[in-house]
């Protein structure tokens, strides 16, 4: 007698059906959703795990187990995350300093205000005075052209400083900003330690993703991974994220009006602070902005104190030694804030050098004070031309630089898209593709069901 | 291989850069320049600097040349009225050497070379713009009528001259002081006069004749130091046409360190336009196509 062939049975082929059904479905899902998400920022497109069971063998009668769902799996490259972070970081620091660097050129364009266009009048004015020296209202030009020289010294300093003083201010919006994300981020590495390693962190995976790219505008940070989630630190290893737990930066002012950045045992660590809109920040108000104001104060020094010799070697149309034309240079650091003009008389100005009342000997050297070297080596015109040339080398490699790294940061992201985004005609396919899967399984279904009612209404006459 | 589906970020990132490089170009076209900013260029930018201020300077030096010019004119008339009255002065003396004459003769010659010594005096107190040609650097009226003095007038002025910047370098002398031209030691202009007159009046034909030689030598060393303005009316001259070169250098310098080609502008903002059309028309052709549109509507 044969063995009786004992095969799968219907229950085996409805079972597979229903695994079927329920693959269709979670590909389904995972479809819907991304289509849904498909314009969520931060959104990871998910793709639906299936997988063969496995075969059944029954006295070597071998069927196959079927399909199952494993689950919903986010696809993303953690290692694109972190050149992007980087990236995302030096343009945020490049655009934060653009953008400052473009106001304070705007105090260096001539305008007709400014030092370049104040210097020039100055001088124009002492060559007329050379030919009009007893005119009063030529002498009455030096004096006003001086005044505006000094203005424009004042104006272009002060400009400077409310540039540095709004980088400064920023410094604690920004501190706050990061240690709030720094605490979001804490808490998701919290939910995220939940999830089994070998699992997709999903929504929570993309939101810390998220969060962290924003931090990464906000500073230079590193991340790594860890059995506890993301460890986060910035600057040369200040921790900002460990685990579950954040660490507050905190700002402070410096003994010079500076802000600093402090770590959360108090340690300084300002310098270390290099990207993203902090690094920026703290790069023009610390660095930049005080090297463009030192150039400016020794030249506004300098010079006055070249022009007051001068006018100290000649005899004013009173018969008294000139006086010292312009003052308030004797504070270094705020020279070009300070500068005026100290005459209040068009006669004090120093034109004759004979002691007479008609001469003009003086007027060549007060011009001479414009033309010859100061001591840093430069004469006025050149000394303020090289400060020109630095602010505006500065604006134009900040936005050079913000313009390069936005090309790599797109390329970047065209890259992450390839990978994570959604693409809705993929989406589409995929509708159509899992549309039929689960027709197709729930006609197996209704088939076997068809089956079914067919076995148990053999031999009877009813269904004959 | 997989590609990013999301073109949106792409084609505003060129829509904005091609709307950037219009904006430059319309900037460029509209203000003729090429550099607006430090930035755009800090090289041209600072060169600038010494471009604004030379330019400012070659203007003010135009017209000191020519107020320098029209002074030393004036004086040049001055000296040479001077000159023709100095020779009427010697043709009175000399008819009043020859032997001929009475006392009254004598006194009208007198009077005469009297007159010129005065017409002489105001010609050396001559000012111009409230300054004195030949005052040297005071402000003092040269001469004045001085009883004391054997002269009959003294100088008040004194040895000083004024010098006007007409270049970067150059300047230039435009008055020699009174003392240096009328009452010079030994060629005094005033002083021979004043004693020809004191001789007419006394009728000595040998002191007449001695008088008359030194006013003609005073007339020559008048003419000498003619020269001296002639020669800054020269000097003036060739500096206004050296600082109209200058002027068009600077003005060539400046043009080429921030101005713009206004062909190559022109191009630019047409070449942008372009760019940005077609920007434009990628993103309204791309975006509404997706393979929804080739779907049958689910019935």
């Amino acid at each position: 007698m044969p063995d009786v062939i004992a095969m799968g049975g219907l229950n085996t082929a409805l079972l597979i059906g229903v695994g079927g059904l329920d693959a269709a479905q979670g590909a389904l899902d995972a479809t819907s959703n991304n289509i849904a998400n498909v314009n969520t920022p931060g959104y990871t497109r998910e793709e639906a795990q299936l997988s063969e069971l496995p075969e059944t063998d029954s006295n070597n009668e071998i069927s196959g187990g079927g399909v199952t769902l494993d689950g919903l799996q986010s696809i993303r490259d953690e290692l694109l995350n972190v050149q992007i972070n980087q990236q995302t970081s030096a343009q945020s620091a490049a655009d934060t300093e653009s953008s400052s660097l473009q106001q304070v050129q705007s105090y260096f364009t001539s305008t007709g205000t400014d030092v370049a266009s104040a210097l020039a009048a100055f001088s124009s004015s002492l060559v007329e005075l050379s030919g009009n020296s007893s005119n009063s209202a030529a002498q009455l030009g030096v004096l006003s052209a001086g005044q505006n020289l000094a203005a424009a010294f004042n104006s272009t300093a002060s400009g400077l400083t409310s540039a540095q003083t709004a980088a400064n201010q920023q410094v604690p919006d920004v501190v706050s900003q990061i240690n709030s994300l720094a605490q979001q981020i804490a808490q998701l590495n919290s939910q995220l330690a939940q999830v089994p390693a070998a699992e997709d962190g999903g929504t929570t995976q993309d939101q810390l993703d998220q969060a962290v790219q924003q931090l990464a505008g906000l500073t230079n940070i590193s991340v790594t991974q860890t059995n506890n989630g993301e460890t986060i630190t910035t600057g040369s290893g200040t921790a900002l994220v460990i685990g579950s737990q954040s660490f507050n930066l905190q700002s402070a002012t410096g003994p010079g009006g500076q802000e600093e950045v402090l770590d959360s045992n108090g340690n300084n660590v300002t310098s270390a602070i290099t990207g993203g809109t902090l690094g920026g920040s703290l790069n023009i108000a610390n660095q930049v902005i005080p090297s463009f104001l030192t150039q400016l104060n020794t030249l506004a020094s300098q010079f006055a104190t070249e022009f007051n010799s001068a006018q100290a070697a000649g005899t004013d149309s009173n018969g008294n030694a000139g006086a010292a034309f312009f003052t308030g240079t004797s504070n270094l650091s705020s020279a070009a804030a300070d500068i005026s003009v100290g005459l209040t008389n068009p006669s004090q100005i120093a034109i004759g050098s004979d002691g007479s009342t008609g001469g003009n000997g003086n007027v060549a050297n007060l011009s001479a004070a414009l033309t010859s070297a100061l001591p840093s080596g430069q004469s006025a015109a050149n000394a303020y031309a090289s400060i020109v040339f630095n602010v505006g080398t500065a604006a134009s490699n900040a936005s050079t630089q913000s313009t390069a790294i936005g090309d790599s940061l797109t390329q970047l992201t065209n890259q992450q898209g390839a990978v994570s985004a959604v693409n809705i005609d993929e989406e589409t396919a995929n509708l159509m593709r899992y549309q039929t899967a689960y027709e197709a399984a729930s006609r197996v279904v209704s088939t076997v069901q068809v089956l079914d009612n067919a076995a148990l209404n053999m031999g009877s006459n009813t269904s004959f | 291989m997989r590609i990013d589906p999301n073109m949106v970020p792409d084609l505003l990132q060129e829509l904005q850069q091609s709307q950037v490089q219009l904006n430059t170009a319309l900037q460029q076209v509209s203000t003729g320049l090429r550099v607006n900013q430090p930035s755009d260029d800090p090289t041209a930018s600072a060169a600038m600097v010494q471009n604004t201020i030379a330019t400012g300077d070659l203007d003010q030096y135009t017209q000191n040349v020519s107020t320098a010019l029209s002074t030393v004119q004036t004086a040049n008339s001055v000296l040479s009225s001077v000159v023709t009255s100095l020779n009427s002065a010697v043709s009175a003396g000399t008819e009043g050497a020859n032997g001929t004459n009475n006392a009254s003769d004598l006194q009208d010659l007198a009077n005469q070379v009297q007159g010129i010594l005065n017409s002489v005096v105001s010609a050396a107190n001559t000012s111009v713009g409230g300054s004195y040609l030949f005052g040297g650097t005071s402000t003092a009226t040269p001469y004045t009528a001085d009883a004391a003095s054997p002269t009959g007038y003294t100088y008040n002025g004194n040895d000083g001259s004024n010098s006007v910047a007409i270049g970067d370098q150059t300047s230039v002398q435009i008055n020699l002081p009174g003392s240096q031209i009328f009452s010079a030691a030994g060629n005094s202009v005033i002083g021979s006069l004043s004693s020809l007159v004191t001789a007419l009046k006394s009728g000595n034909s040998a002191g007449i004749e001695t008088a008359t030689a030194s006013v003609d030598s005073a007339l020559n060393y008048v003419g000498q130091q003619q020269v001296f303005y002639g020669n800054a009316e020269i000097q003036l001259n060739s500096q206004e046409t050296f600082l109209q070169q200058d002027k068009v250098t600077l003005t060539t310098q400046a043009s080429t360190l921030i101005g713009v080609n206004e062909s190559t502008a022109a191009t630019e903002l047409s070449q942008a336009e372009t760019d940005n059309s077609a920007a434009l028309a990628a993103v309204a052709k791309v975006l509404p196509n997706t393979l929804l549109n080739y779907l049958e509507p689910p019935t």
